[in-house]
């Protein structure tokens, strides 16, 4: 059967996957670090750190791959972007805010994880047994305090990134992240063909300038 | 409203616990609050289409 020439690829598989695993861990995260502060009590601590590590694979592979073996420029908000804003020119393949929104959620997501190993060390495992005097108390709090932060942030942007995702409007990008392909009709409202059409089968991001 | 959890330790001297969790509504309502206005905004706002293929 031959491909749809309506439809251009927009999400490698194993992009869509890493978003999912990353969706769901995030939303259990949430799930597990606020619920019980809203009254809901259940043993969170088991759920929070097991699916905090599965969170921290993820973004390790998702740093490796998008650093080495994709076009991480195309990700960078950066000068051309607000050129872009200011003259109405329509984008490559990411959006001025959808890049924006991925520098601040990656940006968040980054420091919980990372806080969220170190915390690792003052919980008991099967692994490793809890040594709570690895840092000072103060730096703990400091810790603590990007962990809770971030964690704060990843909410809130959590709530917008749903929301966009279900606009009608937008309704393509979700399509695309489930099945990794939108209409050229829908890319074309937010996307210059000459900038990024996604023919290349093997890389999404051809063309992207 | 505080920002951090602060206690005291046994010496009396303060220590840094966390962020308050007095902010998860701030942090729910200020997801909530954009969304309303993005809701208006693209209530007003005249529909994006695609320019006409050549």
């Amino acid at each position: 059967m031959s491909p749809d020439p309506n439809l251009i690829t927009r999400h490698a598989p194993i992009d869509r996957v890493f978003h999912w695993i990353t969706a769901l861990a995030v939303l259990l995260l949430l799930a597990s670090a606020f619920l019980p502060i809203l009254g809901l009590q259940f043993s969170w601590v088991p759920l929070h750190w097991i699916t905090g590590v599965v969170l921290g694979a993820a973004v390790l592979f998702h740093v490796v791959r998008a650093s080495f073996f994709q076009r991480l420029r195309c990700m960078v908000f950066g000068p051309k972007d607000l050129a872009d804003l200011r003259s109405g020119r329509r984008a490559a393949k990411y959006t001025p805010a959808q890049k924006l929104m991925h520098a601040m959620l990656g940006t968040a997501v980054l420091v919980a994880t990372v806080t969220g190993f170190i915390m690792l060390a003052k919980v008991d495992t099967p692994l490793w047994k809890r040594n709570p005097y690895l840092l000072e108390a103060s730096t703990w709090g400091v810790v603590y305090v990007l962990h809770g932060a971030a964690a704060l942030l990843t909410l809130t942007l959590t709530l917008l990134h749903i929301y966009f995702s279900l606009l009608p409007e937008k309704r393509g990008y979700l399509r695309a992240m489930i099945g990794g392909q939108m209409t050229r009709d829908e890319a074309a409202v937010y996307h210059d063909p000459n900038r990024w059409s996604g023919q290349r089968k093997d890389d999404p991001h051809e063309n992207n300038r | 409203m505080e920002i951090f959890r602060i206690t005291r330790n046994a010496w009396g001297q303060e220590t840094l616990e966390g962020m308050s969790w007095d902010l998860l509504p701030v942090a729910f309502g200020l997801g909530v609050a954009i969304i309303i206005g993005h809701l208006i905004w693209r209530a007003v706002r005249k529909p994006r289409t695609a320019p006409p293929r050549p």
